[in-house]
């Protein structure tokens, strides 16, 4: 592992026990303030709470640091794919990230506890399980047929989701469905997420099939 | 996808190349030549000219298009 790895997985480590450690303060000895769902504009500062405050912006700017260091490793990576004209290098284990895509259901749990809808938006990782052939296909030679066949995965998956996106929303403005706005909104999103999934992972699966076997000799 | 027969297979082992040089030399794969010896790509007019020109044959030597 490199070392850069090392030192952010290490951080994330600390992170998350200093996280779990000034919890376990606040819920003995703060009376679980800062834990249990609480009415921030009433909020007025307490000693006690410090842990708590210094843990969540420590966890805050490790959350920031991890982004911006994916962000400028996802640029680079796509900047030497462009130089040297392969596909990225990924392990194809990455597409295990996919499973992430599990947290969207934390989404009716965080509805029910405070009517927050954003974790819905999570399903979205599943389209990561894509990662896989990505990572199947890594430092691959991009030569004209390849670049013909991403552009015609891109392509159907586009077609794919946006059909998938137009039944449902039919569906959905029928307005029987679900009987309630709010809910038909949620279900919006969390179809609008599974599809933007779906698009992500099928982009990458269709452009491994039409590079590997005879699905493109069918058409 | 226009129906054509190739005949690079023939040119190119006249040629004394292998897959993977001619594939080097045009710069693509060789899965993209194999691809092409069994007519199962139609290739760019680039792509078509770099071949006729590492074979050494006219372009509708190699790519046969029924009229």
């Amino acid at each position: 592992m490199k070392k850069k790895t090392k030192i952010l997985v290490f951080s994330g480590i600390t992170c998350f026990l200093l996280l779990l450690l000034s919890t376990w303060y606040a819920v003995v000895f703060n009376g679980s303030r800062l834990v249990a769902p609480m009415d921030f504009s009433s909020y007025t500062f307490q000693v006690q709470d410090l842990p708590m405050l210094f843990s969540l912006v420590l966890v805050c700017i490790y959350g920031a640091i991890l982004l911006f260091t994916f962000i400028i490793s996802a640029g680079r990576s796509r900047r030497k794919a462009e130089d040297t004209n392969t596909t990225r290098r990924l392990n194809p284990k990455l597409g295990l990230l996919g499973i992430l895509g599990f947290l969207g259901f934390t989404g009716f749990w965080t509805h029910s506890v405070d009517g927050s809808v954003f974790p819905f938006v999570f399903f979205l990782f599943f389209g990561f399980f894509g990662f896989y052939y990505e990572g199947k296909m890594s430092g691959t030679f991009m030569d004209e047929r390849f670049r013909e066949n991403a552009a015609r995965a891109r392509l159907r998956a586009s077609d794919i989701t946006f059909r998938i996106l137009f039944i449902a929303l039919v569906i959905l403005c029928q307005g029987k469905l679900l009987g309630n706005l709010e809910h038909a909104f949620i279900a919006g999103m969390i179809i609008l997420s599974l599809a933007l999934a779906l698009r992500i992972f099928l982009s990458e699966y269709l452009l491994y099939r039409y590079d590997h076997d005879d699905l493109a000799e069918e058409e | 996808m226009a129906e054509f027969t190739c005949k690079l297979k023939q040119y190119r082992q006249i040629k004394g190349l292998t897959q993977e040089q001619l594939a080097n030399q045009v710069g693509v794969r060789r899965e993209t030549i194999m691809r092409l010896e069994k007519a199962q790509y139609n290739p760019s007019l680039k792509l078509a000219v770099d071949i006729s020109r590492a074979v050494g044959v006219p372009i509708e030597e190699i790519f046969i298009f029924p009229e």
